[in-house]
């Protein structure tokens, strides 16, 4: 059987794992990591635009090779499972949390605290921003100051989004460009932004930053391994000390050959679904809920955020297609006073060409074909379609689980995980206001330049997902501390989204990232003893 | 080899060898000389005429490479929020031959050759055809469901159907520099 020993080893290979190889790399130079990731590596860079524009003209997939198609769960939002994981084809978003975040139960009697200080997370929301190259205009509200200011300037507003900043803040809340890890000049051996405008999906000249970059750097002068196509199946702990002492793990082109992996701090990285279902899998005689499951809350507090949106249709003249994936953002409702009904969100604004888009039938039916079906498109871009979005502050229950699916099984047999969303009472009982309260900004919104609101929809599933293994300072109500060191396995960590205890109202990865880098510190610190 | 041997051999061969990939074989790669002709004279009918003649013949030899580019089953994309695997299904080439051979045959059961109709016969002709078809709206892009309707996405969605619609140099996702975002697209000239 190979074994390797190493000093650290990081299970999961996506943007939390990047950032994490990376700041360790600085603070211990020397340091034995090894980097575990079930996927490929997918670092053709020179492949992208071909890829794109494959994705574009057919619908085929972008980064081919990026599933696995037996290691797949039953609620997942992604099917993505490679070496940069998900943040392989983000769109950059990387808005802050607020401090009401890390104080719902002290601030307004919900959910619970986050067991550290706004402070302390703000510093390492700036090294985050500095890592990934954040783009961003300071906010307008007080209350979201800064110790540093953003790494570049904000992304220059297209014509189409000052028209729509402009028709927004007559409603009377204020508008800022979104901040985004979009390179403006090249940057940390990626290109800069050139509007091909499919962030979300693949982004050819790596303005938009992705962890691939982070790992070729890291991987190239031999500063960490990876380990890609590598299944960490199970922990091991020893036989007498709670303290894990391998990773048991098989390579996808040698399934008969199981792999060890010997360290002295285990790191898992594996995201809000495979990091629960690692410990949850790893179950024994001695612990035989899972690992760091002592107070059973593995794979409980599945959270994020819920989504609200909407299309307006205005009078003002814009030109779809200039920004698409560039959005403005209003943090007005991020904060929430105790003494009224709790809802919380951002407010999102974006270019849309929904509903002025070319069809094929006129509304009586009529087939339109050649300059006619022209005109009428023409006819119809008079005007704007603005697409408006609200990421609404949600808070799971103890029942919002990931567990093991017995009836799902990959090639070796493991079960695959099952995620169940749920949301609380008290979310639940307020979900008729907080749904009014939207679409009252909504309609708000609408209202000038002739404005209405013509569609509207709300999200099925919570998006930017994390919990599972959420941090506190009780070990009876959460399996890890405030850097994710669990309370069971002194050198074992969690990192990232599962640590999460609420979901916020905003895109998260920015705040996983911040949260990694703060782990960070203390995996070092714990290398050292 | 004798006679019964190699009888037997192939009988053997003919078990393991999946008969969906021969069907997939055996589809025509390239649309016939006369598809395309086709084609071209339906293009001023469905493609805006206003573009002149050599630009709808250039469209339609896009649309023409289109189709040799096309690839099977390859994985598409998996999407996010409820993702799952799709691939991209056999060629669509021997449908559109058939579906412009019955088109041709229906234009003359109607009086002639396509470009002898009248708009409204065409247009009567090409609505029953996406009917039988299950085309109901103009495709994301082309999607092998009926040749005509995806011959028409593949123009109308394009970046330079948008620019032509708005009479503006937009270039959507078009590499650019990012300021000229900023700025009202110009007018084309």
């Amino acid at each position: 059987m190979p074994v390797h020993e190493t000093d650290v080893c990081i299970i999961g290979g996506g943007i939390t794992s990047a950032m994490l190889a990376q700041k360790l790399t600085e603070l211990r130079p020397g340091l034995g990591i090894v980097v575990v990731e079930a996927g490929n590596s997918i670092f053709d860079t020179q492949n992208r635009l071909k890829h794109r524009q494959r994705a574009m003209d057919y619908g085929e997939h972008p980064w081919p090779g990026d599933f696995l198609e037996d290691q797949q769960a039953s609620g997942i939002i992604s099917m993505t499972m490679a070496v940069g994981g998900l943040a392989l084809h983000w769109g950059g978003a990387c808005n802050r949390f607020s401090e009401e975040d890390l104080r719902l139960k002290s601030m307004y009697g919900l959910a619970d605290d986050w067991p550290l200080e706004w402070s302390d997370l703000e510093k390492f929301y700036c090294e985050a921003e500095r890592r990934l190259n954040v783009s961003g205009e300071a906010s307008p509200h007080p209350e979201d100051r800064r110790s540093e200011p953003y790494p570049q300037g904000p992304i220059p507003l297209s014509y189409n989004l000052q028209i729509l900043r402009a028709w927004a803040e007559q409603s009377g809340l204020k508008f800022s460009p979104l901040p985004m890890a979009r390179n403006l000049t090249p940057f940390g051996g990626r290109g800069s932004c050139c509007v091909f405008d499919t962030c979300g999906e693949v982004c050819p000249s790596g303005a938009r930053y992705s962890p691939d970059f982070t790992f070729r750097q890291l991987t190239q002068p031999k500063k960490i391994a990876l380990h890609d196509r590598t299944l960490v199946r199970r922990l091991v702990v020893h036989d007498q000390k709670p303290t894990v002492v391998s990773a048991q793990a098989v390579h996808r082109d040698r399934p008969q050959e199981p792999i060890e992996y010997r360290a002295k701090t285990f790191v898992v990285a594996s995201g809000y679904c495979w990091s629960s279902h690692l410990l949850l899998l790893s179950a024994s005689s001695r612990f035989p809920n899972g690992l760091a499951n002592r107070s059973g809350m593995v794979g409980r507090y599945m959270n994020g955020h819920k989504f609200i949106s909407a299309i307006a249709s205005i009078d003002d003249q814009t030109f779809a297609g200039q920004n698409m994936t560039h959005s403005l953002i209003s943090r007005e409702h991020f904060r929430c006073r105790p003494d009224r009904p709790f809802v919380r969100h951002d407010t999102r604004v974006w270019e849309s060409a929904v509903g002025r888009d070319p069809r094929l039938r006129a509304p009586d039916g009529r087939l339109l074909l050649g300059d006619e079906l022209l005109a009428d498109w023409r006819a119809r871009t008079k005007g704007s379609s603005v697409r408006l979005r609200a990421y609404v502050d949600v808070h799971p229950s103890a029942d919002s689980r990931l567990t093991l699916d017995p009836s799902s099984r990959n090639r070796y047999g493991d079960p695959m995980p099952k995620i169940e969303q749920r949301v609380d009472d008290a979310t639940q009982a307020r979900e008729a206001a907080t749904r009014e309260h939207v679409f009252g900004v909504f309609r708000t919104l609408a209202r000038a330049s002739n404005g209405r609101i013509v569609s509207s929809n709300e999200g099925d599933y919570l998006d930017h997902p994390g919990g599972g293994c959420r941090m506190g300072v009780d070990p009876a109500t959460s399996v890890g501390d405030s850097y994710g060191r669990t309370h069971d396995h002194e050198n074992l960590f969690v990192v990232g989204a599962p640590t999460t205890p609420t979901g916020g109202c905003t895109n998260g990865t920015l705040t996983f990232v911040a949260l990694t880098l703060r782990s960070a510190e203390a995996i070092a610190r714990a290398t050292r003893s | 080899m004798k006679r019964r041997i190699l009888l037997q051999w192939l009988a053997a061969a003919a078990a393991i060898v999946p008969l969906e990939r021969v069907r997939v074989w055996a589809q025509p790669r390239d649309l016939t000389p006369a598809s395309i002709d086709l084609l071209h004279e339906i293009a001023p009918t469905v493609l805006p005429a206003s573009l002149g003649a050599d630009r709808l013949r250039r469209i339609v030899d896009g649309f023409v490479e289109w189709t040799r580019g096309y690839r099977e089953g390859v994985p598409m994309n998996h999407g996010y929020g409820h993702p799952r695997l799709q691939r991209t299904a056999a060629t669509p080439v021997a449908r559109y031959v058939e579906q412009l051979t019955a088109l041709d045959a229906d234009a003359r059961a109607k009086g002639g050759p396509w470009r002898s109709l009248d708009l409204d016969t065409r247009r009567g002709l090409l609505d029953a055809a996406f009917t039988k078809a299950g085309v109901r709206n103009l495709p994301q892009r082309p999607n092998g469901s009926h040749v005509v309707a995806d011959l028409m996405a593949f123009y109308f969605r394009s970046s330079e159907a948008n620019d032509y619609c708005y009479n503006a140099l937009i270039n959507r996702e078009v590499c650019r520099p990012i300021q000229i975002t900023t700025k009202k697209p110009a007018a084309l000239g």
